[in-house]
């Protein structure tokens, strides 16, 4: 070996005596598979994606003129020395959560569920629907509506679901495109039937405090946050423990060899498709009963790709997705005291969002592959 | 010998610090057909590939026409006049094979086409190759297709000729049309390099062979001079050859085929009309040229594939025409499929996992409530060291790692794990070396004297006839004739390939 | 009713050509194998950029249509990193680019206080005595430059991937990038390329939007069109011709919106506006059903698929 290494340097050092007819002999970067990335490499790779977008994301928040000082301020001091604003990222991390594991559970069989936003919304139509028409005893009232609200969100899912088992019709323009369809339906009824009556706004009328989710006795915090605590808990079992859990790992990675091998790979497909829209309307549930109070026309913005990017961030794990949401509802709360101390606009959210994607997504590829000098 | 064409001397590359070539030697001369041997994995593709430009040397010294060249791509190899016939035919499958040749010719304009196609027929002409020049390629049989890379390599001006495996995917006729015209190229004074499994071939047509063991070349000889049991201990070191073992007990039939009929992806019904019986106890070997249907009768069989007529009957439950591989495999119906990574392994999943999910589907793992991890690890160990799956790190390394002789020794793990009745086994040696298919044949004979019947479906004669002991010709989507063991080679050939 | 019906067909054209030129640029970028969700984010970057740059260079409307094109080009290099150098899940990466632009321009357009500025815009090429002509003169003879303009681009694009080496090459690189590396073909290169080349094209619609059509810069005023494009080449089966009368087909969808209620049918508006999506929907599922054996070829084959010559197995 050492024989060739001495070659080796030779020709490296006489690029003149390379073949005419070539390029003369450089050293450039070659790409090879990893073939296997130790666990504390992966985590040091995942954490270094995260620093590098949120340094991007601090230099964003810089340019638009906000000072390092301020920037701090804004996300860790006001956020985490101040009980009322931690109740609020608590508060919003409820929601961020149960879209997040609406996103996992149908990434974890390879169904792009896109339409999250428009699911929310059809699960909030329905919830409100329930609230509205006073439909059942009170005491069963907000149980009614979170049924109505993953029946509702289910529902939403249902076509796509079909047209990509039957027709293979690609699902991320399918729940895509339903996410319109659902927002011009909920203008409808909002700008129409629904109106408030009280003020002739457009949003529905207050719920009563029976279809509210309840306060938890700790600042403003509702029961939101436990709910989306359990179904985290469920998902958890769902996906990690249980059989089907087992099933959707296999179909993750090679949906053919499940079928061949006999697992119910439609059966699991169309499940977690309708268990991800009926979650997303569960979240929209939790918005409207559990912050707002009322069905508003732009109660569900930004979650779509929230869920999206806690599922990614936490590789479909309910249990990460716990963490990135906490983290998601941090970058909400200060993001809306931006919005009205320094006017900056709230696409800043998805701006950072899609930073942070970018820079874990790309992170990703030193974990998959090694760069090397080849000759 | 005269000065070689192509010399390449000490090469060493690896692949995430898996050393593929340790100082590989090799040279081939003008007016010679040089044959590289050597068990799968044992580099020869990859001391090719690196010839071709297509992977780049860690160390080592490339020479052409004795002068010290640099390739540091296909087009710098394609310039020295080196051309490449890839086992995995780079091909554009959208394209004809006048699109294919012209993109490859690099300096073209697209104007250039028709005197492309004129260059193409000549080149034709002269080697007596008929191609349909203006079909996608990915529409023409894989012999067209291969016949449109060697074209492609010959009107690039090549001189030097790698050909890895030519013959796996040729009938015996087409083998001898393909292997004698290399022969005549090198008598024209091409160098040709012939990769290979095919000890016969090198005997007959190759004048000299190197063998490659671990990543290096450990031998170069006279192939005349030396017998083929000499050749094959020269590759694996010792090796009993194989023998046949017939059926000592075969009983009534178990599984029962008639006139099932199947469609390819794209609509062509591929699979007309396959009938015939496999009885217990006996392996049925189904021989023919690919692509007449036996991918998809493995498919109807293990599952995945819908039959669009016929009726399939599994002794003693009946009709399963129209059940899915869960049902099938309930009744005691086990695959191997031909694409390991495809319908076989679950590539990013671990073995533990791979070999758990038959164990999990029945119920063997725990209710639907949880799965019992720590009992799949046992299990997995258990068979991992029981069938001798080797190159396993640890229970949790990705199944994708495993080589391909390893990998569908984890694949006849699973599938034997729960006492077969029925065994379908399609092209179950494809890619393996000697002593790794050795191991697969020796399985599939043990669950055959134990009592299941056996579905051999291959394209390798060789192969089949080897292990049947009843043989079932197809040829255009169905069993055009049936030959009980021994029979004639000379004989399933010709069937394989005049219909009927 | 004629006269609803010029008036009508006369409004095609504008809003056609967003959705044709969109569509064209993803052709051209799918064709080279790269599944290009990013759409929506490059139309958003185009029509925001115009807008700016038609506010900000003294409205020169060309100019404030080149820089459309080429700030979503720009903004295409990011994606191309992801997917081509780094081999970043094509989905993932495509969904990222929409949101970062829908971030981006939010914010640039808020921070320089472009949202909601009207713009003169593009204005309608007068042909003289030819526009004053009954029926075909304000359908055929009263469009602005783009809609002229998109006729020799799509014959342009359309020559090139069909009739050259480059396009040639292209498509190699789509539908068998290892068979094209081995042909010498620049694989990471062509990618690159077609991506960019795609971006503008579909930047160069966005920027049609503010500065042809709405005259205006609005906070997501794409409003899915990017979507409905990449729907739109599904059932085009990557075929810039059959793209083309898509295009027309949900330019005749859009054109027809506003006129409904003009005409006095009593349609709820919010039904009304729903349309071009359930119309892409029924679409989606008329292309499924019938891509069948003959459209084996049109997809290419290593769509959405990274490459990596050492790859071994």
């Amino acid at each position: 070996m050492a024989d060739i290494g001495h070659r080796d340097m030779a020709i490296l050092s006489k690029p003149e005596e390379a073949g005419n007819t070539n390029r003369a002999r450089i050293g450039r970067l070659g790409l090879e598979s990893r073939q296997h990335a130790p666990g504390w490499y992966q985590a040091l790779v995942l954490a270094g994606g995260v620093l590098a977008g949120l340094a991007v994301s601090a230099l964003i928040l810089m340019a638009s003129g906000i000072g390092f000082a301020e920037l701090a301020n804004e996300f860790v001091v006001a956020i985490f020395t101040n009980a009322q604003n931690v109740s609020a990222v608590l508060t919003q991390a409820a929601p961020l959560l149960i879209a997040g594991l609406a996103a996992a559970v149908a990434f974890r069989v390879r169904f792009w569920n896109i339409g999250i936003e428009g699911q929310m919304i059809m699960g909030s139509i329905a919830a409100t629907a329930v609230a509205i028409g006073d439909v059942g005893p009170e005491w069963a009232r907000l149980g009614l509506m979170t049924l109505a609200a993953a029946l509702g969100g289910l529902a939403w899912m249902l076509l796509p679901a079909l047209l990509r088992i039957r027709l293979s019709v690609n699902e991320i323009i399918s729940t895509l495109l339903l996410n319109y369809v659902a927002f011009n339906l909920l203008l409808h009824l909002l700008y129409g039937p629904w109106k408030d009556p009280r003020s002739s706004f457009p949003y529905s009328q207050q719920f009563d405090a029976a279809e509210r989710l309840a306060p938890i006795g700790w600042q403003t915090l509702t029961y939101a946050l436990p709910l989306a605590l359990v179904l985290a808990a469920l998902c958890w079992w769902l996906l990690n423990v249980s059989r089907v859990g087992f099933f959707t790992r296999v179909i993750h990675a090679n949906p053919k060899m499940a079928a061949a091998m006999g697992l119910p790979v439609v059966a699991v497909t169309l499940g977690a498709a309708l268990l991800s829209g009926a979650l997303a309307g569960v979240a929209g549930f939790a918005v409207s009963a559990g912050v707002e109070y009322r069905m508003t026309q732009s109660f569900f913005v930004g979650y779509g790709f929230s869920g999206i990017l806690i599922a990614f961030m936490a590789r479909n794990n309910p249990l990460g997705a716990v963490l990135v949401a906490l983290f998601v509802a941090t970058l909400f709360v200060a993001s809306q005291s931006l919005q009205v101390f320094y006017q900056i606009p709230g696409s800043m959210v998805q701006l950072i969002q899609a930073v942070m994607v970018i820079a874990v997504a790309s992170s990703e590829f030193f974990i998959r592959f090694r760069i090397r000098l080849v000759r | 010998m005269t000065q070689p064409a192509l010399d390449l001397a000490a090469v060493s590359k690896s692949f995430d610090g898996f050393p593929a070539l340790a100082g590989a030697s090799f040279s081939v001369a003008a007016g010679e057909v040089h044959a590289l041997l050597g068990e799968n994995g044992a580099g020869k593709s990859s001391l090719m590939n690196v010839a071709a430009g297509l992977y780049r040397p860690d160390s080592g010294v490339i020479r052409v026409d004795g002068r010290e060249v640099a390739i540091d791509g296909p087009v710098a190899a394609k310039r020295l006049g080196i051309g490449m016939v890839h086992q995995h035919y780079k091909l554009v499958k959208a394209f004809s094979a006048v699109e294919n040749i012209l993109l490859a010719c690099g300096k073209g304009r697209f104007a250039g086409a028709a005197a492309v196609e004129q260059a193409i027929r000549r080149q034709a002409e002269a080697i007596g190759f008929q191609v349909d020049l203006r079909r996608p390629v990915g529409a023409l049989s894989v012999a067209e297709q291969q016949r449109v890379e060697i074209l492609k390599v010959l009107v690039e001006g090549a001189r030097i000729l790698i050909l890895d495996e030519p013959s796996a995917v040729l009938t015996d006729k087409e083998a001898e049309a393909l292997l004698g015209m290399m022969r005549q190229l090198a008598a024209q004074g091409a160098a040709v390099v012939l990769v290979t499994h095919k000890l016969g071939e090198v005997k007959r047509f190759a004048d000299r062979v190197t063998v490659m063991r671990g990543g290096r070349t450990i031998a170069t000889a006279d192939p005349k001079a030396r017998t083929v049991a000499e050749l094959t201990s020269m590759i694996v070191g010792e090796l009993v050859a194989e023998k046949r073992h017939p059926a000592r007990d075969v009983g009534e039939p178990i599984l029962t085929l008639e006139g099932v009929a199947g469609c390819r992806a794209d609509g062509h019904r591929v699979l007309a009309d396959a009938s015939f019986a496999l009885r217990r106890g006996e392996i049925y070997g189904i021989a023919g040229v690919g692509g007449n249907g036996q991918t998809e009768l493995a498919e109807i069989l293990m599952g995945v594939r819908k039959p669009v007529q016929g009726r399939i009957a599994i002794d003693g439950t009946g009709d399963v025409t129209h059940d899915g591989a869960s049902r099938r495999r309930d009744l005691g119906l086990a695959s191997i499929p031909a694409d390991r990574q495809t319908y076989g392994l679950a590539g990013e999943l671990s073995v533990a996992d791979n070999y758990a999910v038959q164990a999990v589907r029945s119920g063997g793992l725990g209710g639907w409530m949880r799965v019992d991890g720590r009992a799949a690890q046992a299990q997995a160990a258990t068979a991992v060291s029981a069938f001798e799956v080797q190159g396993v790190r640890g229970l949790r390394q990705k199944a994708s790692l495993l080589s391909g002789g390893n990998a569908q020794k984890l694949v006849i793990a699973r599938e034997f794990a729960s006492q077969p009745r029925i065994v379908v086994a399609h092209s179950p040696s494809r890619g393996l070396d000697m002593r790794a298919a050795g191991a697969v044949h020796r399985r599939l004979r043990e669950a055959r004297d134990a009592g299941a019947g056996v579905l051999l479906i291959s394209e390798d004669l060789d192969e089949v006839m080897l292990l049947s002991d009843r043989i079932g010709v197809m040829s255009g989507g169905r069993i055009v004739r049936e030959f009980d063991t021994p029979a004639d080679r000379q004989a399933i050939g010709t069937a394989m390939v005049h219909h009927g | 009713m004629a006269d609803f019906l010029i008036n009508w067909i006369a409004n095609v054209p504008a809003f056609a050509v967003p959705f044709a030129l969109a569509a064209l640029g993803l052709i051209v970028t799918e064709k080279s194998g790269v599944l290009s969700l990013g759409a929506e984010g490059f139309m958003l970057t185009g029509a925001m950029a115009g807008a700016g740059a038609f506010l900000v260079m003294g409205g020169h409307p060309f100019a404030a249509l080149l820089v459309a094109a080429l700030a979503a080009a720009a903004l295409s290099l990011v994606f191309a990193a992801m997917t081509v150098t780094l081999r970043v899940n094509q989905v993932i990466a495509g969904l990222a680019i929409v949101f970062l632009a829908q971030g981006l321009t939010g914010l640039i357009a808020a921070k320089q206080g472009w949202t909601n500025r009207p713009v003169e815009g593009l204005g309608r090429l007068d042909l003289g005595p030819l526009s004053d002509l009954p029926v075909v003169g304000p359908i055929l003879f009263s469009q602005d430059i783009v809609v002229y303009l998109t006729v020799p681009i799509f014959l342009a694009v359309t020559y090139v991937l069909s009739r050259t080496m480059v396009g040639l090459r292209l498509r190699a690189v789509g539908d068998g990038p290892d068979a094209a590396d081995a042909a010498g073909v620049n694989v990471a290169l062509y990618r690159y390329g077609a991506i960019m080349v795609g971006a503008a094209l579909v930047g160069l619609a966005g920027g049609y939007l503010s500065v042809g059509v709405a005259k205006l810069w609005v906070d997501g005023m794409a409003g899915g069109r990017g979507w409905i494009a990449i729907a739109l080449v599904i059932f085009a089966r990557w075929q810039p011709w059959r793209a083309l009368a898509g295009a027309v087909l949900f330019g005749g969808i859009e054109a027809l919106i506003p006129r409904i209620a003009a005409v006095g049918l009593q349609v709820p508006q919010y039904f009304v506006l729903m349309t071009p999506y359930v119309a892409t929907l029924a679409v989606m599922v008329w292309a499924s059903l019938r891509a069948g054996a003959q459209n084996r070829f049109d997809e290419p084959r290593a769509l959405g698929q990274p490459h990596l010559r050492e790859e071994r197995r």
